[in-house]
């Protein structure tokens, strides 16, 4: 597991990998496996949303008015908050310790004592946080599966994994943000920070828009759009969405390379 | 064959407005050791990390085996062992962990050099890093630096909490690079070891070069305060009237003096009266400075 940086940050990151999969392994279990006893209630819980202001509960559920739904039910309690914010929060932090983070620990100048090229060191460590995020969207999906065997669904497995895999895109979209950011400026914190501030703006711009109106024709600027706007969970990923977030997070691949191929090393 | 393998040509480094190094010129020439010596916050590091492309310079260029340093580090850094400054490893890793995966990068090392080193240097490779002391993480450091026998060895501050025994054990590593005819550019802040290992010395002083010498001629300039316990009262005259010794001071016997260079006419005076006690004070940086300025040679640009 040492024998490129590709492979060291992947094995730096074994143990996170294993207690973030188990996590949304189980978070994805068993809010499905309450599905069955919240369809039973759903009258009542419709009621209990209509009575609330709009403006007050879209923001946390989105626009899946069918709570009784499978699909309603799995994107408002899983879909529209809970899975983009843990691809968020575990992207964010990979892509801002890359590079930001060795240099903070100040290990690049080590790193780079080889004969590496910059953009290599930059480039694996994007590989790595592919693959760790495909792995968690695996775990997730995984949940999801275990969970249909044991109670009626009614999404389809291709479905959930459609969807699972559009927050994959969403993660990593702002992973290589929070990557770029460290890349130009050495700083985790700063890329901590720029990172997760965007990301916040960007799901309250894509789940105000609905009930705002001033912000309805901004909302395609939002990424979160771009992973759920389309409802992939009922509808199918998007390719028209998925590739924007795909060309988005290449944009920001390619700002980070060049970002860092041209700077001062942090000391 | 070119001989040269550092070269810099005016070398400049700001950060912002806050000086790096200025104006740094100087000649490595193959198969010596040289040394680069300066206290801390001279300058060293920031030159040594321009060397590396690490930073890039604001003014100036260097050479190294004749290739630009901006343009072709990597083919430079295949060809040279470095060992940062204020070193930081992996601490998740052991030292064996880490120095495999350092050899895997460099795409070659001979596993049996490096236990060789690690016996020699007395360094135990299966802790885990986080668990060693600075002067262990140190050994591992210069063991990467050193395994993959390069032409070039750029160490900074190498000797940085050794215990005095394992100093002398890179003395010899160092002795044998260079009996191989590998070239070694060292960054120090004491004296006496750029003397005992180095061939010639560049000095650097808040940022600038104030001069490159060879160690015999860095000797011959080195002020000492010397002071001599007499059994008995001396004159200050004899004393005061050697060449090469200086600020003389007589009080009760006891003789208090800076001398340039070698010791050899003080003492050849002192051994005619009765002598207690001699006490010599090796020369600190800025009297080695001082003594350069006072010289009238080597000014700052």
């Amino acid at each position: 597991m040492l024998r490129n940086v590709f492979l060291k940050t992947l094995r730096d990151q074994r143990r996170a990998l294993l207690w973030w999969g188990i996590g949304l392994l189980a978070i994805a279990l068993f809010t499905g496996l309450l599905y069955p006893s919240i369809r039973q209630m759903a009258p009542e819980y419709d009621k209990l949303l209509k009575t609330m202001p709009e403006a007050l509960i879209k923001p946390f559920v989105g626009e899946f008015s069918d709570f009784a739904s499978p699909e309603g039910y799995l994107n408002s309690s899983l879909f529209f908050l809970m899975l983009p914010l843990l691809f968020l929060v575990f992207a964010i932090g990979f892509g801002s310790n890359a590079i930001a983070g060795e240099e903070e620990r100040g290990t690049m100048d080590l790193l780079l004592s080889n004969p590496l090229p910059r953009w290599r060191v930059v480039a694996e460590k994007f590989a790595a946080l592919v693959v760790s995020t495909i792995l968690l969207a695996f775990a997730f999906w995984l949940g999801l599966a275990i969970c249909a065997l044991a109670v009626e669904l009614g999404v389809s497995l291709g479905r959930m994994a459609e969807a699972t895999m559009s927050g994959a895109l969403l993660g990593l979209a702002f992973g290589a943000l929070a990557l770029a950011v460290g890349c130009a400026c050495g700083d985790r914190g700063l890329s901590l920070g720029v990172a997760s501030a965007v990301a916040v703006a960007a799901y309250f711009l894509n789940s105000l828009a609905p009930v705002v109106e001033v912000l309805e024709r901004y909302r395609r600027l939002s990424p979160l759009y771009y992973y759920i706007g389309a409802d992939p969970l009922k509808n199918g990923l998007y390719l028209g969405h998925a590739a924007v977030l795909i060309g988005l997070t290449g944009l920001l691949l390619v700002v980070a390379l060049l970002a860092f191929e041209r700077r001062d090393l942090a000391v | 064959m070119n001989n040269t393998i550092i070269r810099t040509e005016g070398l400049t480094k700001f950060y912002g407005k806050q000086r790096g190094v200025l104006d740094i010129n100087i000649e490595v020439r193959r198969g010596e050791v040289f040394g680069y010596l300066g206290p801390n916050g001279a300058g060293k590091t920031t030159t040594i990390r321009l060397l590396l492309d690490f930073i890039r310079p604001t003014r100036g260029r260097a050479t190294i085996f004749d290739l630009n340093t901006r343009r072709t580090s990597r083919e430079i850094r295949q060809r040279i062992g470095h060992l940062p400054g204020e070193l930081a490893l992996y601490e998740n890793l052991t030292g064996a962990e880490l120095l495999r995966y350092v050899g895997h990068l460099r795409r070659g090392m001979e596993w049996r050099f490096v236990e060789e080193l690690a016996a020699r240097l007395d360094c135990n490779l299966s802790q885990p890093i986080c668990s060693l002391s600075h002067g262990n993480k140190q050994k591992i450091g210069l063991i990467q630096a050193f395994m993959h026998k390069p032409e070039l060895l750029i160490l900074d501050e190498p000797t940085l909490g050794l215990d005095p025994l394992m100093q002398q054990e890179f003395y010899r590593l160092i002795a044998e690079a260079k009996a191989e005819g590998r070239t070694v550019f060292l960054s120090s802040h004491i004296l006496p070891e750029v003397e005992r290992v180095c061939d010639r010395v560049g000095i650097i002083r808040e940022g600038r070069l104030i001069a490159v010498e060879t160690v015999a001629v860095l000797k011959a300039r080195t002020l000492r305060q010397l002071e001599i316990h007499f059994a008995t009262p001396v004159p200050r005259e004899v004393f005061a009237r050697l060449a090469g010794v200086r600020d003389v001071i007589v009080e009760h016997g006891v003789l208090r003096c800076t001398v340039i260079g070698t010791l050899d006419a003080l003492i050849k005076v002192a051994a005619q009266f009765q002598v207690v006690n001699v006490i010599s004070h090796e020369p600190s940086l800025e009297e080695i400075f001082l003594a350069y300025y006072a010289g009238g040679e080597g000014h700052a640009a």
